[in-house]
C-alpha cells in the first residue's frame, strides 16, 4: 500500500509501486478530469500539482509520490466553486476541443502560485510543456494575465475548493 | 438586409429540410414518449412535451432540450448551433439543455446523407432549418398563450424562454399542452437582423465550464464497473496481417485477462490500460508484410521509390483530368512567357490530443457502443459487421470529442473495439497509445504538383496549368466504410473485393476532387486546366483538417507569389488584378493589407508574406510578418481577414481562424511523416512537434462584417498559413521554399 495526500485527503492504493500516477488516478480513483496524451511527459495532458509544482503523472511512478502532496483539476475547482483561473478560462472561451485544459489549468495554477504577475516570455516557459492542437494558446495567455489581474485586486483564489494550498506546500512538508 | 433575405440566399426552406431531415409527419406529437429514433436514454420521456421534431423538446415543466445533431470536436459547433436556436426560440443560449444526439436518420448531415461531421458545414447546413424550427415552435406557443390567457396574438410578447402578456411572465412550458392541440406552424416569420439578441454577438461557449473542470466526458473517460482494457499489437507496417504469436509469456502477466487475435493484431485485454500496454512488450508476433507499401522508403533515391515515386508520375504522360477551362492546356503554346515550378507536401499525422479508443460492450446480441466519433452512424455499422450483431442492436452514445481535424471520421479504432469485445467476450475499452496513433493514422496524403502559368504581354495570367501527383483519399475511405454498409450476408472476402474494386476505380478513372481542391479556382484566367495522376505506395490516407486545401493554399499561394516576384510586382496589387470574379476573397486580401500596413514601413529586418484563399464557402487573407536571423525564423505576427457571412459567434469565428493557423504553422514548420520499408518513423510529439505556446505567434483576426448567410470557421483558417509564412521567408531571404515542412538550411 502507497499513501498520499490526493486533493487534501489521504489516500491508499495498492496499485503496483510503478504504475504510472496518471492510471492510478484514473483506473483506480476513478478521477478522470487529468488525461492521457503521450505516455512520455511530452504534451503535458496528464499534468498535476505534486507539492506544487506541475507534474508529467503519465512517466511518475506511484512510489514517487508517497507521501506527497497531489492536487488534479478536480482539486483546483468545479462548476460550483470555479477558482480564479478557471473562471478567466470561462470567460475567455479558452478551451476547444478541452481535452487538454486541465493539464493546461494545473500548469497556469503552479505559475501563479510563483508569479503573481508573469510577463509573456514567463508564461511561455511556464506553459510550453502542455501541447494544445487546437491552438488555444492566445487565449491561454489572454486568460492567464486577466486571472493575475483578478487576484491582485483580491478575493480571488488559486484553488477553490482543496485544503492544500501550493503556494506554501513546501514548508509545510 | 432583412432576415428573408439571408433565407433566400442559402435556398433552404423548412420543407425541404423536414423531407430530408426530420421525423416523418412532424408537427405536434401529442402525449407520446420519445420516439424510437431518439436515444432511450433521453430524459422526461414519459412527460407531456412540445416535440416539433426530433431536435427540439420543450417539456411541460419548461426544460429545452436539443438533440446537436453534429459532433463537437473543438469547432464550436455546440454552441453555434445551440445559438441559433435560441435566438428564433427567444430563449438565452445558456438555458437551453444540449444533448448529444443518438444515431439516427432525423440526425443525418442533410448535405451528405450521412451522419457525418465534417467540410466545415454544420452551421451553413443548419442555419435555416434551425432557425425556422425554432421561429415555429415560438410562434405555436404564443398561438397556445393566447388561446389560454384570452388574449390577441399581437398582444403576447416572448422573453428568455417566458410568454409575456401584459408585464406578466410566464415560462413555455405552460403553454406546452395547449401547443399540443394546435397545428404546428410551417411559415413563422424569421427575425430581422436587427432584432438578434444571441446572433452576431460574443458569448462564452456553453461547453466552456465542462472543459475547466475536467469534468466533460470524453470517449476515453468512459468507465463502469466490470469494463475491462485492451492494448493492440499491430503490424508495423499498416495492412499487415499476423501470421503466428506466442503469448505464454503474457499469459500470467498482472491484471492480463485474456489474449485474441483479430483482424488486424492480437489484443491483450487487462483490468488496466497500462497493465495491458505493458504485456504488449512480451507478446511475440509474427506478420505477414503489405507487399507494396513493405517495398517505400521515403528517403529511398531508386526511381520507383521515395519521393521519385511522385516525380515520375508527375512528369509522366499519364494523367486524368479534372477541370477545363478556355484552350485548356493548349493555351499555353501561346503565351508569351510561361513561369514553371514544382512543388511538394509529406504525409501529415492528425495526432488529436486525445489518442484513439473507443468502448464497446456486448451482451448477446446486443452491443452498445461509447466513442467520440465525427461518423457515429458509421460507428454503429462498423461495430455490428466486425461483432456479427444485426445492425438495429447497436445503441450508440457519443461522447465530446478530444480533437477531430477529419481523423475520427474514420472507424478503424471501432472496428478494432468491436473486433476485441467479439473474441474475449469481455466489456472493454480499447486505448490507443500515442505510439499507435501516430503509426496507425489515416494521413494527410503527400502531395507534389507542377505548375505551368503562361503570362500575357502584359504580364497578366493567360493560361493556369496544374498538375497534382499523390494519393487519393476516397479509395481509402471507401475501404473504411464498405464493411459496414454493405448487407450482412455478404462474406468477408467479396466484402474486401467490393472495397478494392473502388480502389482500381479511382486509382485509373476517377479524380476525387479533393485531390486537386483549390488549385485553380480563385484567380482570373482565361485558360485554365488542372490535372492529377495517382502516385500511392499504399499508406492509408484520410480527411486532415481543410483536406486537399491543407496542401493547395500552399502550392497555389506560393506560385503566385513567385509569378508576381518574377516580375518585380507588388504581390497583393497582381493578386487583386486576378480576382475581378471573386470579390469577397478580393475584400479579404484589401482589408488585410490595411490592417497590416502592407508596404509600410516594418521593423528592421522584419518582413512581410501574403497569402489568400477561399475553402469551404469561406474567404481568408493572411499576412505573416517574418524575420530570419542565423536561419532563425520567426514569426512575430499574422493578420488575419475571413469573410464567413454572419458570424454567429463572432468570438468562436476568431478562435477558428486562430486554431487552424496554429495548426498550420505545425505542419508548416515541423510535421513530416515519413516511412522506412513501409514503416511510419515517427512516433510522438518529440519527432512529430505539434507547436508550442512559445513558438505560437501574435494573432489578429479580424472579421469582415456581413449581411450574408453564414459558411464555414473549421478549416478555411489553415490553407493560406504556410504560404503566407513562406512568402515572408522569400521577401527576408530571397530563397523561395516549394517544400514542407519549411527548411532554411539545405
Amino acid at each position: 500500500m502507497i499513501s498520499f495526500v490526493l486533493n487534501g485527503q489521504t489516500v491508499q492504493v495498492s496499485a503496483a509501486p510503478d504504475t504510472p500516477l496518471l492510471w492510478v488516478i484514473r483506473d483506480h480513483l476513478k478521477l478522470k478530469g487529468s488525461k492521457f496524451g503521450c505516455g512520455m511527459g511530452l504534451c503535458g495532458a496528464c499534468s498535476m500539482l505534486v507539492d506544487g509544482d506541475s507534474t508529467r503523472t503519465c512517466v511518475l511512478p506511484l512510489a514517487a509520490v508517497a507521501g506527497r502532496n497531489v492536487t488534479t483539476i478536480e482539486g483546483i475547482g468545479n462548476p460550483d466553486m470555479l477558482s480564479t483561473l478557471q473562471s478567466a478560462w470561462v470567460e475567455a472561451s479558452v478551451p476547444q476541443c478541452g481535452y487538454c485544459q486541465s493539464g493546461q489549468l494545473v500548469s497556469a495554477t503552479a505559475l501563479l502560485s510563483k508569479n503573481s504577475n508573469p510577463s509573456d516570455e514567463e508564461i511561455d516557459n511556464a506553459m510550453s510543456g502542455n501541447i494544445c492542437r487546437c491552438g488555444t494558446y492566445p487565449k491561454i495567455k489572454n486568460a492567464i494575465k486577466q486571472a493575475a489581474m483578478d487576484l491582485q485586486k483580491g478575493g480571488g483564489r488559486l484553488q477553490a475548493v482543496a485544503y492544500f494550498d501550493p503556494a506554501t506546500s513546501n514548508s509545510e512538508l | 438586409m432583412t432576415a428573408s433575405t439571408l433565407e433566400n440566399e442559402k435556398g433552404t426552406t423548412r420543407r425541404s429540410f423536414i423531407k430530408n431531415i426530420s421525423l416523418a409527419g412532424a408537427g405536434l406529437v401529442v402525449g407520446l414518449p420519445l420516439t424510437a429514433c431518439v436515444n432511450a436514454s433521453q430524459p422526461n420521456k414519459s412527460q407531456t412535451a412540445l416535440i416539433p421534431n426530433a431536435l427540439l423538446q420543450i417539456t411541460h415543466d419548461n426544460i429545452i432540450n436539443f438533440y446537436l445533431p453534429r459532433s463537437e470536436m473543438g469547432q464550436g459547433t455546440y454552441t453555434g448551433l445551440t445559438t441559433i436556436v435560441a435566438e428564433e426560440l427567444d430563449v438565452n443560449p445558456s438555458k437551453i439543455n444540449v444533448i448529444n444526439a443518438p444515431v439516427g436518420d432525423d440526425y443525418k448531415n442533410i448535405e451528405y446523407g450521412f451522419q457525418v461531421t465534417g467540410g466545415s458545414n454544420s452551421i451553413r447546413t443548419h442555419f435555416l432549418p434551425l432557425r425556422h424550427l425554432a421561429a415555429n415552435a415560438r410562434l405555436v406557443i404564443r398561438q397556445a398563450a393566447a388561446q389560454q390567457l384570452n388574449v390577441t396574438l399581437a398582444d403576447v410578447k416572448t422573453d428568455n424562454g417566458s410568454i409575456v402578456v401584459n408585464s406578466k411572465s410566464l415560462p413555455y412550458g405552460e403553454f406546452v399542452d395547449r401547443a399540443n392541440t394546435l397545428d404546428f406552424p410551417e411559415h413563422a416569420a424569421l427575425k430581422d437582423k436587427s432584432q438578434f439578441k444571441y446572433m452576431g454577438k460574443n458569448a462564452p461557449r456553453l461547453d466552456g465550464l465542462a472543459k475547466s473542470t475536467g469534468t466533460a466526458q470524453f470517449g476515453i473517460d468512459v468507465d463502469f464497473e466490470g469494463l475491462h482494457r485492451a492494448a493492440l499489437k499491430r503490424c508495423p507496417v499498416m495492412g499487415g496481417k499476423v501470421k503466428s504469436f506466442d503469448d505464454s509469456a503474457v499469459r500470467a502477466m498482472p491484471g492480463v485477462k485474456s489474449v485474441v487475435k483479430i483482424h488486424n493484431g492480437v489484443a491483450v485485454i487487462a483490468d488496466h490500460y497500462y497493465q495491458a500496454k505493458n504485456a504488449l512488450v512480451n507478446l511475440k508476433v509474427e506478420w505477414d508484410l503489405p507487399e507494396t507499401l513493405a517495398a517505400f522508403s521515403s528517403d529511398s533515391t531508386a526511381s520507383d521509390n521515395g519521393k521519385a515515386l511522385f516525380k515520375t508520375a508527375l512528369d509522366s504522360n499519364e494523367s486524368s483530368n479534372a477541370y477545363e477551362q478556355g484552350g485548356g492546356f493548349e493555351a499555353l503554346k501561346n503565351a508569351g512567357k510561361v513561369i514553371e515550378a514544382q512543388y511538394w507536401a509529406p504525409y501529415l499525422a492528425h495526432a488529436t490530443m486525445e489518442p484513439m479508443n473507443c468502448t464497446v460492450k456486448l451482451t448477446g446480441k446486443h452491443l452498445e457502443l461509447w466513442v467520440g466519433s465525427q461518423a457515429p452512424d458509421f460507428a454503429k455499422l462498423t461495430a455490428a459487421y466486425y461483432a456479427d450483431v444485426p445492425k438495429g442492436n447497436v445503441t450508440v452514445n457519443s461522447t465530446f470529442l478530444g480533437g477531430g481535424f477529419g481523423r475520427r471520421v474514420n472507424n478503424d479504432f471501432v472496428a478494432e473495439a468491436a473486433a476485441i469485445a467479439k473474441a474475449s467476450g469481455l466489456p472493454v475499452q480499447l486505448v490507443w497509445s500515442r505510439e499507435d496513433d501516430m503509426k496507425n493514422d489515416c494521413y494527410r496524403p503527400a502531395s507534389m504538383v507542377k505548375f505551368s502559368v503562361g503570362l500575357n504581354s502584359e504580364g497578366l495570367i493567360d493560361s493556369w496549368m496544374v498538375k497534382r501527383a499523390g494519393p487519393q483519399i476516397m479509395p481509402y475511405v471507401m475501404d473504411d466504410i464498405v464493411d459496414g454498409l454493405m448487407p450482412g450476408f455478404l462474406p468477408n472476402r467479396m466484402v474486401d473485393g467490393l472495397s478494392k474494386a473502388g480502389y482500381s476505380l479511382y486509382k485509373s478513372l476517377l479524380v476525387d476532387h479533393a485531390s486537386v481542391e483549390g488549385l485553380y479556382e480563385d484567380y482570373d484566367a482565361p485558360h485554365k486546366s488542372a490535372d492529377h495522376v495517382t502516385a500511392d505506395p499504399g499508406l492509408p490516407v484520410g480527411n486532415w483538417r481543410s483536406v486537399g486545401h491543407s496542401y493547395s493554399g500552399f502550392f497555389k499561394e506560393s506560385m503566385m507569389d513567385e509569378i508576381a516576384a518574377r516580375q518585380n510586382k507588388d504581390a497583393v496589387e497582381y493578386r487583386l488584378k486576378h480576382l475581378k470574379g471573386n470579390p469577397k476573397l478580393a475584400n479579404t486580401l484589401t482589408v488585410a493589407a490595411e490592417k497590416a500596413g502592407w508596404n509600410k514601413p516594418l521593423p528592421k529586418g522584419h518582413y512581410h508574406g501574403v497569402a489568400t484563399h477561399a475553402s469551404f464557402h469561406s474567404f481568408v487573407t493572411q499576412i505573416a510578418e517574418v524575420s530570419v536571423t542565423n536561419n532563425q525564423l520567426h514569426i512575430h505576427n499574422v493578420v488575419c481577414v475571413v469573410d464567413c457571412g454572419l458570424a454567429v459567434n463572432p468570438d468562436i469565428v476568431k478562435a477558428q481562424m486562430e486554431s487552424g493557423i496554429i495548426y498550420g504553422l505545425s505542419a508548416a514548420l515541423h510535421g513530416e511523416i515519413t516511412l522506412q520499408k513501409g514503416e511510419v518513423v515517427q512516433s510522438n510529439f518529440h519527432d512529430y512537434p505539434a507547436l508550442r505556446i512559445n513558438e505560437s505567434p501574435n494573432i489578429e483576426v479580424f472579421i469582415v462584417e456581413s449581411d450574408d448567410a453564414p459558411t464555414g470557421v473549421g478549416e478555411p483558417g489553415l490553407p493560406p498559413i504556410a504560404a503566407a509564412v513562406a512568402n515572408g521567408i522569400f521577401a527576408a531571404t530571397g530563397k523561395r521554399l516549394r517544400s514542407l515542412p519549411l527548411k532554411l538550411e539545405g
